[in-house]
């Protein structure tokens, strides 16, 4: 019985301890900015519940170890004709960990010609890239790649 | 705030042909504070100035709309693909969240 108890007490304390370090890392999170936004709902607020393919068709180029994570430069481009029936609709490009997940949502248009958009990005840390590309049809594709952030020496 | 930005609209190739598709940068020195960083001096925060949405306007038909996030870098770049459609101007517009915003326009004037 003894042992049993003891047993007992050393599963308490376990689940005590584990409870702590969650509860004050609750506490002291980082300050989060004015549109703050997960990964997953800003997904769903885009997409409106469907879920988006992985495809080639859209490319996305990132370097995959950015020296300074306060300049990485994206560019995505999609494979499309761009005519009134069959253009893309929309490229936003979202990050992984950053407070607020939405980088930047283009809505382009058939007068565009090619689909193509490029800008540069602030990353808080080692996370991914995803862009996500909505077609005139309503379908949606997306392409992501993570980055490595090597701020201050050694990643 | 009426303080004036600097901006410049570049278009690749400089010499173009009537219906060629081209290059178009957009570039605005504006400083993207996301309100969440530190000033290291002062300790305070520094309050949030990002731009809300940035629009390509090609003879008065807008062809490039843009809701933007304070997680672009600072001294943003935008670059798209545009279709040379005859003579006239394009207008790029942004809007800040603090209420400011800013024109500026290049003539179209495609050769041969």
């Amino acid at each position: 019985m003894q042992r049993r108890d003891f047993f007992k007490k050393l599963g308490t304390a376990a689940a005590i301890t584990a409870v702590i370090p969650a509860m004050s890392f609750a506490g002291d999170a980082k300050p989060k900015g004015p549109n703050a936004m997960d990964f997953d709902t800003a997904v769903k607020t885009i997409t409106g519940g469907k879920t988006p393919k992985s495809s080639k068709k859209v490319k996305l180029k990132v370097p995959e170890i950015a020296e300074n994570g306060a300049v990485v430069p994206v560019t995505v481009t999609v494979d499309s004709p761009m005519t009134a029936s069959n253009y893309v609709k929309a490229i936003h490009i979202l990050d992984g960990k950053n407070s607020n997940a939405r980088c930047i949502d283009v809505f382009l248009t058939p007068a565009n010609g090619k689909a193509m958009f490029s800008t540069r990005i602030k990353l808080g840390g080692t996370q991914n890239v995803t862009a996500l590309v909505e077609l005139s049809n309503g379908e949606f594709l997306m392409a992501s790649q993570s980055v490595k952030v090597t701020i201050g020496g050694c990643g | 705030m009426a303080d004036k930005r600097k901006s410049l609209i570049k278009i690749k190739p400089k010499r173009y042909k009537d219906g060629e598709i081209v290059k178009v940068s957009f570039m605005v020195m504006h400083p993207m504070a996301t309100g969440m960083t530190k000033d290291k001096k002062t300790k305070k925060i520094i309050p949030a100035k990002y731009i809300n949405s940035v629009k390509f306007i090609y003879n008065g038909k807008e062809i490039t709309n843009m809701t933007v996030w304070e997680s672009l870098s600072v001294n943003p770049v935008f670059t798209t693909y545009m279709k040379i459609n005859g003579k006239g101007k394009l207008t790029v517009k942004y809007t800040d969240n603090t209420g400011e915003s800013h024109e500026k326009t290049k003539k179209i004037k495609p050769r041969g």
